[in-house]
């Protein structure tokens, strides 16, 4: 057996369980996905003229709705192919280092590694591998399945599921990975890594999600309320008589309340606000980024998770390097 | 490396956990190139910490370590390339049979002795395909041991691996150490708190207690000049050390003399009663206040 087959049988029985967990988990999933996109497409493809939304067929009265069951279902399947990048990045990352510290052969280990840098390149390369191939399987079929259930857009210029169908999977289930290598090297025990890492994690995705919605306001558009098929939404705003655009917040901090909304997404003021005799203060707004730059976004957050994984990656290293092997 | 050098040093090494329990307290020791040195001492003298700073697994507080020269934790790379390491209660991955232990050894070490390494195992009949959770406790650590020798390392740590094993593994083990180290030349540390294993094999001894060296020479030195006097035995013949009670209940005390013939009420000191008599006289010296 060549040396990399070496290592890669020998890493396989060193993490068999969270490694037979993920694939198990992936392969379910993954057959789901490509159950349902079968489906979806079939009755997409009986009565193609059914899903046009512009045209009245009597006869798809019927179809429609079978499509519109399994789509129900198939966008649950997403939301679980949402969170199985976090999930598997944890179960493979934590105890990578935490179970060797806990069960006390990170000594025997790292006294027979020269560079504990090397040996701990060695174990999250495996990971990682076995990490972004399941993965790759997920972002592909999540694709499928989107584009299965969304036939009549163009999924490549449209951020429905957003974050919950290609590449994005990857890289976020990286990330994950990192947190999860870097608890466990901190805390050193299995369950308690693992319990840090899920909270780690929440914090981490949810600060880069808020300075991705920062970031990426800068291409927005100013849009009439509504839904924007295939733009992201990124929240309200109102236009003021005079053209600025200020969010609810500010409006309460200018000492105005809204009392009613109109058909025309006119906002109307309570009676006693000040400064504002006809009582309009001015239009509801929708702040959307156009769906033609979902690639250019995904782009951008891939680099930024990306970023981030590679340095919790630095931080596990430099903790495993100067911590004590338990 | 220059073989009038230590090969093991430490000058006023100190250790401490938190902020008051100082596991090791102002250690000079100097280990000459080859045979085994036996590192006694009971539970919580600082004896697998002592040779965790050499590893470079734990920092020093205050002093200084070296093995070979080199500083641990400066160049831990540079030191583990010159140390094997068996840790206490061997701990080997449950998912691997022997066979992976030596194949995981090659990967972390390229220059590996993995034949060598078998070699050893199959001298004590140990299957290389046997799954490291169904082995004994004896067996665990000889495949601990051999991954040691396996690095053909000029020094070899053991911290106490002989902890948990029954008299006939504790046998085969040290017969296997002392054959590997008297072959190969190599300098050998053991850590145990069974004196009677450790004279055996050891040439030289250290004892120590609450965190500080009580006494380090060769096993026939410390054998020659150490003498037992029983209740109210004159103790003009030599320096008191330390008194702890003996088996029948009777106080005895651990006298030192470079005199080649005991007095009348004397004895000849085992080399356990000399190590209880320093470790009866470390009870006696105060904490660290020192450190």
């Amino acid at each position: 057996m060549s040396r990399i087959g070496s290592w890669l049988v020998l890493s396989f029985r060193l993490h068999r369980w969270e490694v037979l967990a993920s694939v198990l988990g992936t392969a379910l999933l993954a057959a789901a996905m490509v159950w349902f996109t079968w489906q979806l497409r079939t009755l997409a493809a009986a009565e193609p003229a059914c899903l046009d939304p512009t045209t009245y067929v009597v006869a798809c009265e019927q179809s429609p709705q079978r499509f519109y069951e399994l789509a129900s279902f198939a966008e649950g399947l997403s939301s679980v192919a949402w969170v199985a990048p976090f999930g598997m990045g944890l179960v493979l990352g934590v105890p990578l280092v935490s179970r060797e510290i806990e069960q006390r052969t990170a000594g025997m280990a790292w006294a027979l590694s020269r560079s504990r840098t090397s040996w701990l390149v060695r174990r999250v390369a495996f990971a990682a591998l076995v990490l972004v191939s399941l993965l790759f399987v997920l972002a592909i079929t999540s694709e499928m399945q989107a584009a299965a259930q969304m036939p009549t857009r163009h999924l490549d210029q449209d951020f429905a599921w957003y974050g919950r169908r290609g590449g994005l999977l990857v890289v976020r289930g990286l990330a994950a990975l990192g947190v999860g290598v870097l608890a466990g090297a901190l805390v050193g025990r299995v369950l308690p890594a693992l319990l840090l890492a899920a909270f780690a994690s929440v914090l981490i995705f949810t600060v880069i999600s808020l300075g991705m919605d920062r970031w990426i306001e800068a291409d927005a558009v100013v849009m009439a309320t509504g839904d924007p098929e295939g733009g992201r939404y990124l929240g309200e705003r109102v236009e003021l008589p005079s053209g600025e655009l200020v969010d609810y917040g500010e409006l309460g901090r200018r000492g105005l309340s809204i009392e009613v909304i109109d058909e025309e997404d006119r906002l109307f003021a309570r009676p006693e606000d000040v400064g504002h005799p006809e009582r309009m203060i001015g239009w509801g707004r929708s702040l959307i980024v156009p769906g033609r730059l979902y690639p250019q976004i995904v782009l951008r957050e891939s680099a930024v998770v990306g970023g981030a994984a590679v340095l919790l990656a630095l931080a596990a290293t430099f903790v495993v390097t100067r911590r004590r092997p338990g | 490396m220059n073989a009038e050098q230590p090969v093991l040093e430490t000058h006023d090494l100190a250790k401490r956990y938190g902020r008051r329990t100082w596991a090791l307290t102002g250690i000079d020791l100097a280990l000459p190139q080859g045979g085994i040195t036996a590192l006694v001492g009971p539970n919580a003298a600082g004896k697998s910490t002592l040779i965790k700073t050499w590893v470079g697994f734990e920092r020093p507080t205050r002093g200084s370590v070296s093995v070979g020269g080199i500083d641990p934790w400066k160049d831990r790379s540079g030191v583990l390339g010159l140390v094997g390491y068996v840790p206490q209660s061997p701990a080997l991955y449950d998912g691997l049979s022997v066979n992976d232990h030596l194949d995981l050894a090659v990967h972390l070490r390229p220059d590996f002795d993995r034949p060598y390494a078998r070699q050893r195992l199959d001298q004590l009949g140990i299957p290389g395909d046997q799954g490291a959770k169904s082995l004994s406790g004896g067996q665990q650590a000889q495949v601990a041991l051999a991954l040691a020798l396996g690095t053909r390392a000029r020094i070899l740590l053991l911290d106490e691996p002989l902890a948990s094993l029954d008299p006939l593994a504790r046998r085969e083990f040290l017969h296997v150490l002392t054959d590997a180290v008297r072959s190969d030349g190599a300098t050998a540390l053991l850590s145990s708190h069974i004196v009677t294993d450790v004279e055996q094999a050891c040439d030289r001894l250290i004892v120590l207690g609450v965190g500080r060296i009580l006494l380090h020479e060769t096993v026939a030195d410390a054998l020659a000049t150490h003498w037992m006097a029983a209740d109210g035995a004159a103790s003009s013949e030599g320096t008191a050390i330390g008194s702890f009670g003996g088996p029948g209940g009777e106080r005895l005390t651990l006298l030192r003399s470079e005199s080649s013939s005991a007095g009348p009420n004397l004895r000849q000191a085992s080399l356990e009663e000399v190590v209880l008599g320093y470790l009866a006289s470390g009870r006696a010296l105060p904490g660290e206040a020192a450190a």
